[in-house]
């Protein structure tokens, strides 16, 4: 079982925020995915803060926008989406934990496009795995994990989980 | 001459072993027990004290209990979408199956007992189909309709001895005192059940919490008790004889109280639900407990056991409706009235009053054989008076009744499911 | 939440599902502020309203529900004709069901007949009200609007007035506001408030008994004389005796006190014009949340279509 710990985590999360401000991109908005991704974006956005960016922060729950619905046998809890601005003309960072099959950032394109026209949308992640099922893929990721097969990758943040950890 | 003979059988009134033999001579005498004649039956001696001769065939009935088959004067047949002889057949089947012998049927739509030709197309449907005997009430109204009297001396003549419109109340009281003259001076009964209908109207179940929480309108008891009030008053001054049906509530029993203790020639009857279940029973729109008048509360059931055993209640019937599947599937308030209790008439009395000592044997065999058979006086073709036959019942016999086993040809039983004891051997032979 | 096929009455529900469905109620009014105010959530499904009642605002308001969350809406108009034949709602279940609907909205005078249709069909089935039974859809927009209102439903007393004995609102927006910890009375004319022996709900007669109660909303129920075959009502001072009048709203606005109805409002019976320009009259705010409580409901509901039909 891999593991990486906080240390790892926080050096990685400075170096995307490094990445992010050395693109200088202007009107620049980061949007994390319910729930996890949120908390990314968060520390992202207070990241380039101290750098004198500005970004606007924004989260959204992309439940109602999923393909598998009708799989599930259980329905998941809906959660406020938080994007009170208009993306029209934004640059868009998208930001979630682990991008796998691909299948939630396509649910999260449509839902983002609902609220406005981007300019330009960009995918970055914490960590990537193999197994993408539709053709999807991050402008920026700061881990790549090969778990073993049926393992899987649990992200955990100290805003929610008391601790950062990324375990596969 | 005597081929079979019983042994040991409990007589379930006294408690005491008789060991009988059995006659197939039909206008023998026949020795009694506690006042009750042993129908086909023709020596009785205590247990042990009978020969028994070379050959005959011996019946060990040890730990059966020997008793009365029971007569049910309030019985419906009809069967809907099935002809009038398959639902004589099965409703007859059901009966035996239950320890009745007989049954007064009331009129119901396929089987409308207002004129000759259809009391005589039942009689011939019973003849050949049935395996308990069933007597007619005929209409008070024609078609039942609450207006027009129906050809009283024709049904009179026909052996009529009880009038009965089911469960409709004729609404004008004019009507009714005109048919109770008629009741008294052809000296016949007057079956009926007490209502209001302005009061009844759209009311679904009795009111309480039950009735508030699944949003249904309530029967008042008051509708029932004045309805009561109402036809004993008009009884007495017409001077006919009654019988209250299906008495629901506690109130009405002490009504019929006063009105037996004023001597007034007045007899009632309960139905077997309306002394086992309660209005929670509907619980969550259960089609199967919808029934007229609705089932009351605990208080009101314990009421009704008292009358019964004091006599104020003569008799325990059965109110046997047999109602289609798809009926009861629909809604509650769409849903027909009725349960169809026949197959299980005599193991449910066992099961729920008498092994829990609500009533005895005693009051049972008054209730369900000798009382309603001394209401109903059925005669034969020689207009000779029919006595119960006998039969024997098993008390030890329990299980789970399943839906499969009824033969009332209907699955409106509140008993399906259930834990029931006692298995019926009736005729004897 | 465990996936759950219908929604009949508030009573059958959880402690849990009650929550989600009002947690959830709150993600899909935001969708409302988006410039598009749909999502796909639905895409594909079928939802049928069936009322064989006469409702605008119910009806639409489901209507708009299943839209929003991009489901396709079919109205079946119950035509008097086919009651009158006595067809009975088997045949018309049958019906319905090879029209491979996944969600049945019903309405209905007799109470019980959404249970019967649920029980006999696969399609998610949503009562929506059922003779004085239940009208749980209701209950929902009632508990989000006080829960909106006063950041939760816990503590509140709420008093329900008007007539209780014909009201599947009284019954339902009762049942949920007490399963979330609010405390409900009753008020009404006599013979229209059943025994508290039945209800387990305190039962007043008069304005002053409501006031002295504290209560912090007051929630007045629609005068349906269609509904009553006979006149249950004294003639004429239905308003003097039980409608919020300008005297008892210049009470209600020094105690603070908020005001609800289920629409809609008889003017001049139950509310006085001015009630409706009140601070705390909640009316609007009950329909706008109608929308959202309604969409919960669909998108928590899980037909069982899916499979080997």
């Amino acid at each position: 079982m891999g593991c990486i710990g906080a240390k790892e985590i926080e050096s990685a999360i400075s170096a995307w925020v490094e990445r992010i401000a050395a693109e200088g991109a202007e009107r620049l908005a980061v949007i994390g995915l319910m729930s996890h991704g949120d908390l990314l974006a968060k520390r992202l956005v207070a990241g380039l803060k101290e750098r004198g960016i500005d970004a606007l922060y924004g989260a959204i729950d992309i439940s109602l926008y999923r393909d598998d619905l009708d799989m599930r046998a259980e329905k998941l809890p809906l959660r406020s989406s938080y994007l009170p601005f208009s993306t029209d003309g934004l640059h868009v960072i998208l930001v979630d934990d682990v991008l796998y099959t691909g299948r939630t950032i396509r649910a999260a394109l449509n839902a983002l496009f609902e609220y406005g026209r981007p300019a330009r949308v960009e995918l970055q992640t914490l960590a990537y795995r193999e197994g993408r099922e539709v053709p999807i893929c991050a402008d920026y990721t700061c881990f790549h994990l090969e778990p073993e097969a049926g393992k899987e990758v649990q992200v955990r943040l100290h805003e929610v989980d008391g601790e950062d950890k990324i375990e596969f | 001459m005597t081929d079979t003979i019983i042994k040991n059988a409990t007589w379930a009134i006294s408690g005491e072993k008789y060991d009988l033999s059995l006659t197939t001579c039909e206008d023998g005498k026949h020795p009694q027990l506690d006042g009750i004649t042993l129908t086909g039956v023709e020596r009785c001696e205590p247990a042990g004290k009978l020969p028994v001769p070379q050959g005959a065939q011996v019946i060990d009935a040890a730990g059966k209990l020997l008793l009365p088959a029971l007569f049910d004067m309030h019985a419906k047949v009809e069967i809907s979408g099935r002809s009038k002889r398959e639902s004589v057949n099965r409703t007859g089947q059901a009966a035996t199956n239950g320890g009745v012998w007989a049954m007064l049927v009331m009129p119901n739509r396929g089987f409308c007992f207002d004129s000759a030709p259809n009391l005589d197309s039942f009689r011939d449907a019973v003849e050949q189909r049935s395996s308990a005997e069933m007597y007619a009430a005929g209409c008070i109204t024609l078609g039942m309709g609450g207006e027009q009297q129906a050809p009283y001396n024709t049904l009179a003549a026909r052996g009529v001895r009880i009038l009965s419109d089911a469960e409709h109340v004729p609404a004008n009281l004019l009507t009714l005192h005109r048919v109770m003259k008629y009741v008294a001076e052809l000296d016949m009964v007057l079956a009926i059940r007490g209502d209001v209908p302005e009061l009844t109207r759209n009311t679904y179940m009795h009111p309480g919490a039950t009735s508030y929480r699944l949003g249904l309108h309530g029967t008042p008891a008051c509708a029932e008790e004045i309805g009561i009030e109402t036809l004993l008053r008009l009884a007495a001054d017409a001077g006919a004889r009654i019988h209250i049906q299906t008495v629901s509530t506690a109130e009405g029993v002490d009504i019929i109280r006063r009105a037996k203790a004023a001597g007034q020639k007045v007899t009632a009857e309960v139905a077997l639900h309306h002394l086992l279940f309660t209005h929670e029973d509907v619980g969550n729109y259960n089609t199967n407990y919808k029934v007229l008048p609705p089932l009351r509360e605990r208080r009101d059931c314990e009421a009704l056991i008292a009358g019964v055993k004091d006599g104020t209640i003569d008799c325990i019937v059965s109110d046997h409706t047999p109602c289609i599947p798809f009926a009861k599937k629909q809604d509650f308030i769409t849903a027909p009235h009725g349960m169809a209790v026949l197959d299980h008439f005599l193991p449910a009395l066992y099961t729920h009053l008498v092994k829990p000592s609500l009533l005895t044997w005693a009051e049972l065999v008054r209730a369900c054989s000798t009382a309603p058979c001394g209401i109903v006086k059925p005669v034969d073709e020689y207009d000779e008076p029919r006595v119960a036959p006998l039969m024997l019942f098993d008390p030890s016999a329990c299980g789970t009744v399943q839906a499969a086993q009824l033969a009332c040809g209907t699955q409106n039983s509140p008993f399906i499911g259930g834990e029931l004891c006692g298995s019926v051997i009736l005729p004897l032979q | 939440m465990k996936p759950r096929k219908d929604l009949i009455t508030i009573g059958s529900l959880s402690d849990e599902e009650i929550n989600t469905i009002l947690d959830s109620a709150t993600a899909m009014k935001d969708i409302f502020t988006k410039s598009v105010k749909k999502v796909p959530a639905l895409k594909g499904k079928s939802v049928l309203t069936l009322f064989y009642e006469p409702s605008t605002r119910t009806r639409s308001s489901f209507e708009v529900a299943a839209h929003r969350l991009s489901a396709d809406v079919t109205t079946f108009t119950v035509g008097t004709s086919s009651v009158v034949k006595g067809e009975s709602v088997h045949d018309t279940i049958d019906t319905l069901m090879s029209m491979k609907m996944d969600y049945i909205i019903v309405r209905h005078k007799n109470s019980g007949i959404p249970d019967v249709i649920a029980r006999h069909c696969k399609a998610a089935v949503i009562n929506a009200g059922d003779g004085a039974h239940a009208h749980p859809s209701q209950a929902f927009l009632d508990a989000f609007t006080i829960r909106e209102k006063y950041g939760t439903v816990a503590g509140k007393r709420v008093v329900i007035i008007g007539d209780i004995l014909h009201s599947r609102v009284a019954r339902s927006t009762s049942t949920i506001l007490q399963r979330l910890g609010a405390q409900v009375a009753y008020m009404g004319p006599g013979p229209l408030v059943p025994l508290q022996a039945h209800t387990g709900i305190p039962r007043f007669t008069n304005w002053d008994e409501v006031f002295d109660w504290k209560p912090d909303v007051i929630y007045l129920l629609r005068v349906q004389n269609e509904r009553i075959d006979t006149p249950f009502f004294p003639a004429g001072d239905y308003h003097q005796a039980f409608g919020v009048t300008e005297e008892r709203l210049k009470i209600i606005d020094d105690l603070d006190l908020g005001i609800m109805h289920p629409g809609p409002v008889n003017r001049g019976v139950e509310l006085c014009d001015a009630a409706m320009e009140y601070r705390n009259c909640l009316v609007c705010n009950q329909v706008e949340n109608g929308i959202a409580a309604r969409m919960s409901i669909l998108y928590h509901l899980t037909p069982q279509t899916q499979n080997n039909d």
